[in-house]
């Protein structure tokens, strides 16, 4: 009894200080996911659970065409985001490592999409992607293309603007990784005679390989958030649902269907899938940072 | 010239001898002049087609300036769109969300971090799972528990949803495990309490991590969308800024012309500018040394 009571008092004041932030992350983020998986289960009004019906939720979801047109899409979304999104970042950065010439204006030029606004930058690219003839990148090269309009473009539109935004950012994070590399390296491959080429192969790629990885789960983590974009750019999903994102799904089945038991049966299924995909993350970084001996146990 | 003094990256001063080098340099200097120039330029093009005729942006002949350029027009709109209100909304907005991004984020990271109770490592796996999950996600359910506490068209819940960040508690970790613990050790032997330990020890020597979150939080929470949207639709007179936006481009109301929404959206990123302008070198640093974008 008295060893219980040393362990509550020696611990009592920190867990009292952490409570007020606690309630807050319990009311906004675990309460919300509990709710979401339990109404899952239920056929609902409203968010009023009416009858238990186990998985019909899930059942009707995997049957309904918007579902799979949305899953498809965000495979879609996470290739195009490959191929547009994901090796830029690294290219941008491995340039800027090696200019010595107003380097620090460049850094924040090529940073600064990342503070504009997520609907500015939605909006502001509508405009530039205005199908008609007087729509400003159509008048600029004397174009007729559908642009957003286009059931093919619209993914890798969407997917440009996003890396419009976020690519500078991501640079400054491979930046700071490509500047912890000891200039001895260099110096030593110099001396046994490699390339400028088989330089950045054997020293410069394997320094910065564990990072890759991160940031492809990173890149592909945030296809599965994509939302703004589909909403604002193409009202919701343009010409047959051709750029709908399964999260942008969860919207419109709450907010403009209201049936709060589907999208809960959403919600659960896309939890799930970034539940892995983080951890999968987590367990890499600590590998990675185990090979770079900042882990001892 | 730098080139001849430059001795870190693949490429160093005995390179740069090369012609084909030198060449090469260029080039990398050319790809970034393109690539600054495609982030800098289309926000220009927003921020100066808010000047143009509402007949000029339907003309097929392209032309990056207005053909006649009055500066006044950014005060006429100002009064016109009520862009006044929706500042001072927004401003009201920004300014709860960063006192409790700093304060609960600043707290919960201090227990983790410094204190370290029973639970606190799976506490902060927690934390970490769910990281990753869209608000979106929780919204419909959120929503339901904030009106059923009667918070709906109130700002009390926009301000708390900063509160709970779990990117800002890794922020502020990762700068409280840099300090040296022998500090806080021979505080404590001193008998210094906890509280004395954060505000004496802790917090002055937090003043930088304090102002990097604040930054991040002034900027997300005046580029936030959803959960003000949600909250706040039924009352046009307490939306901020961007909830306005959306809503004026989602479904334009009559007498609304494009050079309008367009001068909106500059209006919008003008803070944020001054903002970056500013802090531009803590932003970008803070963004390198924790992988935390935004």
């Amino acid at each position: 009894m008295p060893k219980i009571w040393k362990f509550i008092r020696k611990n009592a004041k920190a867990w009292a200080i952490m409570l007020p932030s606690l309630v807050l992350f319990a009311f906004y983020i675990w309460v919300p996911l509990f709710q979401n998986i339990s109404l899952s289960f239920y056929k609902t009004v409203g968010t009023t659970k009416v009858k238990f019906v186990g998985l019909e939720q899930y059942r009707l979801l995997f049957q309904s065409a918007d579902f799979l047109k949305a899953l498809g899409n965000t495979f879609e979304y996470a290739l195009w985001s490959l191929v547009i999104g994901f090796l830029l970042p690294i290219v941008i950065a491995l340039i800027l490592n090696e200019v010595v010439h107003l380097r620090g204006l460049f850094r924040t030029m090529i940073y600064f999409p990342n503070i504009v606004p997520g609907i500015a930058v939605a909006i502001m690219w509508t405009f530039l992607f205005d199908p008609n003839p007087y729509g400003v990148l159509n008048s600029l090269f004397k174009t007729n293309n559908l642009w957003l309009n286009n059931e093919k473009a619209v993914i890798p539109l969407i997917v440009f603007t996003l890396t419009w935004k976020g690519a500078g950012a991501t640079s400054l994070i491979y930046l700071a990784n490509l500047q912890t590399i000891d200039k001895v390296y260099y110096e030593a491959a110099r001396l046994e005679g490699a390339s400028a080429w088989q330089r950045f192969w054997h020293v410069t790629l394997p320094h910065l390989k564990g990072q890759i990885k991160l940031l492809l789960i990173v890149q592909i983590i945030s296809v599965f958030q994509v939302f703004y974009e589909p909403l604002v750019m193409t009202k919701g999903g343009g010409p047959n649902g051709a750029s709908s994102t399964l999260v942008q799904l969860i919207y419109q089945i709450a907010f403009e269907e209201f049936d709060a038991g589907k999208a809960a049966a959403l919600s659960v299924i896309v939890a799930l899938i970034l539940f892995m995909l983080t951890g999968l993350y987590f367990y890499l970084s600590k590998e990675r940072r185990k090979q770079h001996g900042e882990i001892t146990k | 010239m730098k080139l001849r003094n430059k001795t870190d990256g693949i490429l160093n001063f005995s390179d740069y001898k090369k012609w084909y080098f030198k060449l090469f340099y260029a080039v990398l200097i050319l790809v970034l002049l393109f690539i600054v120039f495609i982030s800098v330029v289309p926000p220009l093009w927003v921020l100066i087609s808010g000047f143009k005729d509402p007949s000029e942006l339907f003309s097929p002949k392209f032309s990056f300036f207005p053909e006649h350029f009055r500066l006044s027009k950014i005060f006429d709109s100002w009064e016109r769109l009520n862009v006044g209100k929706y500042y001072l909304n927004s401003i009201i907005v920004v300014a709860g969300s960063v006192v409790s991004a700093v304060l609960f984020n600043g707290l919960m990271a201090y227990v983790i971090s410094v204190l370290k109770p029973a639970g606190h490592k799976i506490i902060y796996a927690l934390l970490l799972m769910t990281m990753m999950i869209p608000a979106v996600t929780n919204m419909r359910t959120l929503l339901g528990n904030i009106a059923k506490l009667g918070l709906m068209q109130k700002y009390l819940p926009l301000w708390l949803s900063y509160g709970a960040n779990v990117f800002y508690i890794v922020m502020f970790k990762t700068y409280f495990d840099s300090i040296p613990k022998p500090l806080i050790e021979a505080a404590r032997l001193d008998g210094a309490s906890n509280w004395q330990i954060f505000t004496r020890i802790v917090f002055p020597l937090s003043l930088p991590i304090v102002m990097v979150v604040s930054i991040f939080a002034i900027n997300a929470s005046w580029s936030d969308f959803l959960l003000p949207y949600l909250v706040l639709n039924s009352v046009p007179d307490k939306q901020t800024l961007m909830v306005r936006i959306y809503s004026v481009n989602m479904n334009p109301p009559s007498g609304m012309t494009q050079d309008q929404i367009l001068m909106l959206i500059g209006l919008s990123i003008i803070p944020v500018l001054i903002l970056f302008g500013i802090f531009q070198r803590q932003i970008t640093d803070s963004v390198a040394t924790t992988g935390i974008k935004e």
